[in-house]
Order: C-alpha cells, then sequence, then structure tokens
C-alpha cells in the first residue's frame, strides 16, 4: 500500500467520495462537489471557446486583419444579445432561424439515408441482406425473427383499428419484443452504471491508496 | 419466522444495505484479482480486423469523445486502439468534437506514446508527433468537422491542438481528405457516432466504427447489423475484448484496465440478478397473502 502524494490526486479523491456520498443520502459535501464540477466544466468550456475560437476565427481575422466580410457572421452573432434588451428581443430570431435552417437543411437528407432507408434495408428479407449480415448459420433464422418482430412492434403502435383478431395477435407478439428490448436496454444500463462506480474505485484503490496494482 | 415472512422482509431491505454489499463485490475483486477469460465477441473482432488491414497509405482517425462521466468505459477502448495503430506503424489522427474530453485525449495519447517510446531502440521505433500522429484538437460545432473533411481535412483544423499549422506537419502530407482515411473510430458517451454515419459515411463513403458505453449500446446495434458501422465495442466489455485482440494478436503486454474489472462486473452482475429475484418472489408471495 502505498498513498499518493501528488495533490491533484487527493482533491480528485476526496471530490469523489462527496460525490458518493449521495448514496448515504443528500448533503452538502454532495452539492459541494456537483457545483464545483459543473462551474469548472463551464468555465473550460467558456474559456477554451474565447481564446481556441472567438479570437482566432473571428476577432482576429476582423479587428486585426482588417478582413471586413467578416463583420457579418460577428453582426449576426451579435444578435443573440438582444434577447436581454425587450424593445429589440425579436432580432434574435435571426440568428436561431440561420442555425436551424443550416441544421435542418444539412440533416434532413441524410437523417432519411442513414436512419430510415438504411435501416429500412437492414430488415427487409433479400438474398443480399442474408450474406451482408454475415451472422453465420444462425443468420437467416435471425434475419426471420428480426422481420417478424419489426412487423409485429410496428402494428402494435397501429392504434388506428381496434387490436381485435390478427392485429391483436401481431401487437401481443409486437409487446414481447418490446419488452426484450427494454430488457437488454436495462441489462446494459446495470452494466454502464456498475462499469462507472468500477471505474471511480480503480482510481481510488490503485491511484489514490496504493492498495491495487 | 416462516419463509414466506423472511422473502417479504427481504424485499423491504434498506438500499443502503444493498449498496454496501454491492461495494464489497466490486472491491474485493479488485483487491483480490482473479483471471477471467475474456471472450473476444464478432463486433469488437471485426473492428479489430479492419483496423489490422489498414494500408500504409491510408490513416486512422480517432474520435476522442469520451467525458468524465464515461470515462472508465471509453478510456481502455482509445488505449487498446492506440497501441493496436502505433504497434503496426499506422498514421493517427486524434480529434474531439467536444471541449471536455480533449484532455483525456491527451492523456492517452500521452501514456501510449510513452509506453511505446519508453521500449525504442531508433528513431524509426519511437512514435513522434507530426510523423505517425497528429492531435487535431477541437473545432466546433460538430457539423463542420464532419461534412467538412471530407473536402480538406487542414482547411477545417488549420491549426493543431499545440497550434502547429497542420499542412506542414510531414503525416499530413499524403492525407487530404475522406479519401485519404480508412476508417474512423468515434469513442462516444452520446449519439455521436450516428451523426459520423449520417454525415461522414452517408455523404463522403468514410468507413465508421464506433466504441460506445453499455447504456447506449441497444441503440446501436442495429447499426452494425446493416453494415453501417464497421466494428463496434460497447462498454467496458468491449474495451476487454479490445485489449485481449491486442495482447493475443500483438503479444503487446501492458496495463489491460477493461480486462482488470471484468470479475467485479460479473460478480455485481450476479448481486443485482439475485436481487432482483428476491425482489420479485417476495413480491409475488405478498400479492398472494392480500
Amino acid at each position: 500500500m502505498s498513498i499518493s502524494t501528488a495533490p491533484w490526486v487527493w482533491i480528485s479523491a476526496l471530490l469523489s467520495i462527496a460525490i458518493l456520498s449521495f448514496l448515504y443520502r443528500d448533503n452538502p459535501l454532495y452539492k459541494f462537489a456537483e457545483h464545483l464540477f459543473i462551474g469548472v466544466a463551464n468555465g473550460y468550456a467558456v474559456t477554451f471557446y474565447w481564446h481556441n475560437i472567438l479570437v482566432p476565427a473571428l476577432f482576429d481575422p476582423l479587428f486585426r486583419q482588417g478582413k471586413l466580410l467578416y463583420i457579418i457572421p460577428f453582426i449576426i452573432g451579435l444578435l443573440y444579445f438582444t434577447r436581454f434588451i425587450p424593445k429589440i428581443s425579436w432580432l434574435v430570431r435571426i440568428p436561431i432561424g440561420i442555425t436551424i435552417g443550416y441544421y435542418v437543411g444539412a440533416s434532413i437528407p441524410a437523417s432519411i439515408q442513414a436512419y430510415i432507408i438504411k435501416q429500412i434495408q437492414g430488415t427487409i428479407l433479400t438474398p443480399y441482406n442474408f450474406q451482408t449480415w454475415n451472422a453465420g448459420t444462425m443468420g437467416v433464422i435471425w434475419s426471420v425473427i428480426l422481420f417478424i418482430g419489426v412487423l409485429c412492434t410496428l402494428s402494435y403502435f397501429y392504434f388506428s383499428k381496434a387490436h381485435k383478431g390478427i392485429l391483436g395477435t401481431t401487437s401481443r407478439v409486437g409487446i414481447i419484443f418490446v419488452m426484450i428490448g427494454f430488457g437488454a436496454a436495462f441489462g446494459y444500463t446495470v452494466m454502464a452504471r456498475i462499469s462507472l462506480l468500477i471505474g471511480r474505485l480503480q482510481f481510488l484503490l490503485g491511484d489514490w491508496l496504493g492498495i491495487i496494482h | 419466522m416462516k419463509l414466506t415472512d423472511f422473502l417479504i422482509k427481504l424485499t423491504k431491505i434498506d438500499r443502503r444495505v444493498i449498496y454496501l454489499i454491492l461495494a464489497a463485490v466490486v472491491i474485493l475483486p479488485l483487491i483480490f484479482p482473479t483471471v477471467e477469460r475474456v471472450r473476444v465477441m464478432e463486433p469488437v473482432e471485426k473492428l479489430f480486423n479492419a483496423v489490422d488491414t489498414i494500408p500504409p497509405h491510408k490513416a486512422l482517425i480517432i474520435d476522442f469523445d469520451y467525458e468524465p462521466q464515461t470515462q472508465p468505459e471509453l478510456e481502455p477502448m482509445g488505449i487498446a486502439l492506440l497501441r493496436h495503430a502505433f504497434a503496426r506503424h499506422i498514421k493517427v489522427l486524434i480529434l474531439s468534437l467536444y471541449v471536455q474530453p480533449l484532455g483525456l485525449a491527451q492523456k492517452a495519447l500521452t501514456q501510449v506514446t510513452e509506453e511505446f517510446n519508453s521500449e525504442a531502440t531508433s528513431r524509426a521505433d519511437s512514435i513522434i508527433y507530426g510523423r505517425d500522429y497528429v492531435f487535431l484538437g477541437w473545432q466546433p460545432p460538430p457539423l463542420i468537422p464532419m461534412l467538412g473533411m471530407g473536402v480538406s481535412i487542414t482547411n477545417v483544423y488549420q491549426h493543431d491542438y499545440y497550434g502547429n499549422k497542420t499542412d506542414t506537419l510531414e503525416i499530413m502530407q499524403g492525407i487530404k481528405n475522406y479519401n485519404d482515411i480508412a476508417l474512423l473510430v468515434s469513442l462516444s458517451g452520446s449519439s455521436l457516432p450516428k451523426s459520423w454515419v449520417a454525415y461522414s459515411q452517408n455523404r463522403f463513403g468514410v468507413a465508421v466504427a464506433a466504441g460506445v458505453t453499455a447504456v447506449s449500446a441497444a441503440d446501436f446495434y442495429q447499426f452494425y447489423q446493416t453494415g453501417q458501422f464497421t466494428g463496434l465495442m460497447t462498454g467496458m466489455k468491449g474495451g476487454a475484448e479490445y485489449e485481449e485482440m491486442v495482447e493475443s494478436k500483438l503479444g503487446i503486454k501492458k496495463k489491460r484496465k477493461a480486462s482488470e474489472a471484468l470479475p467485479s462486473l460479473t460478480y455485481a452482475h450476479l448481486v443485482i440478478i439475485i436481487f432482483i429475484i428476491i425482489g420479485n418472489i417476495g413480491y409475488f408471495i405478498k400479492r398472494r397473502s392480500k
């Protein structure tokens, strides 16, 4: 056992314990560590934005190098601050509109292609689909299960008709698939949370206390 | 006391007792380590093979996008990937799409380069900044590098993280845009790997793989199944599998943080499953007795 003598390791360890103390109950130590983390993270981000983005990409070209075209993004950016002046606060819609327009224009075709068309292709039963899946001897079986699962799950979310007869059966099968999905997601969530605990304990027992190597 | 009463009493156990039991089963395997065999699954194997077959004239991009909250799961993946790439002398471009991961990316880079350089006997063996790898840093918002690197990487990242002009670096002489990138691996606790698929792969055809947290794994498997991800690592288990591949295929025997954590992870899961079963039995007994 060799306890660390590095001050930053001690600070990290004490703050980690402060955060973990929430498991007992809410307390001032936890609140202090939580606020400190959020404050430091935001402070780091703001200074980084200023020194690495705003100054080299906007202020230097505009005010030092005299590139006057940069006045347009500068003014549009400034319009965000009109939110604080009630009389002209409507001007904030201009930069928001430009930002949303840019993102929507870029994301709609990309999202349709990547998230809808490709995913539908991955569900359709075709010989090509069976080959590219490359899931070994069980590939065909899993393809069929996937196909049935997607159709039954979709039928469960079809509310324009009463869930009776065939629709009743398929929607009940759909619920099973949805439950399996939730179960998998829950299992992964448990794994993720335990992993984070392990990570912290590796730090506390290793880097700080030197019990594990 | 009857068994049924005992089981009902167990359902009312204080949550802090459960925390203590969980802490014990996590801590003990860390202090007294046991060997646990890591079985490598297909998604990780495919990722390993994709990295392993990168030709010398092409490069690997690693997007380090994990923050302190997700570091325990994703850092072992990043370190294992770097070990693999440096061992094979693959050119590596490192970037982050957010601010917080920058420090963690630099930490991982420093650790792995020091590992390699401490054993190097010549300049050719060493891992040299600007020749073997470059830390491009951060360029917001994420959409800009995702789309912009399809045209010119040095235009998007005119300066690297340390302030060097990127077009003067040796590594960037043969790398212009996505055409020179064999694989892009996104290590992220958010939905960014999907965005890489939507904007970079969809538009420019670059191969994308991902290392993701376990909590978000269920959202990503369908992208692996459709072939949109070349490979996939999920959670600490995914990191352990890649570490296993690096050690068994390349003979690199270094600290394996994810693999060392697997026994704790296994026992913690067992304890949680036992508590869920006890809770359910108690619930059904209570319902029947009403």
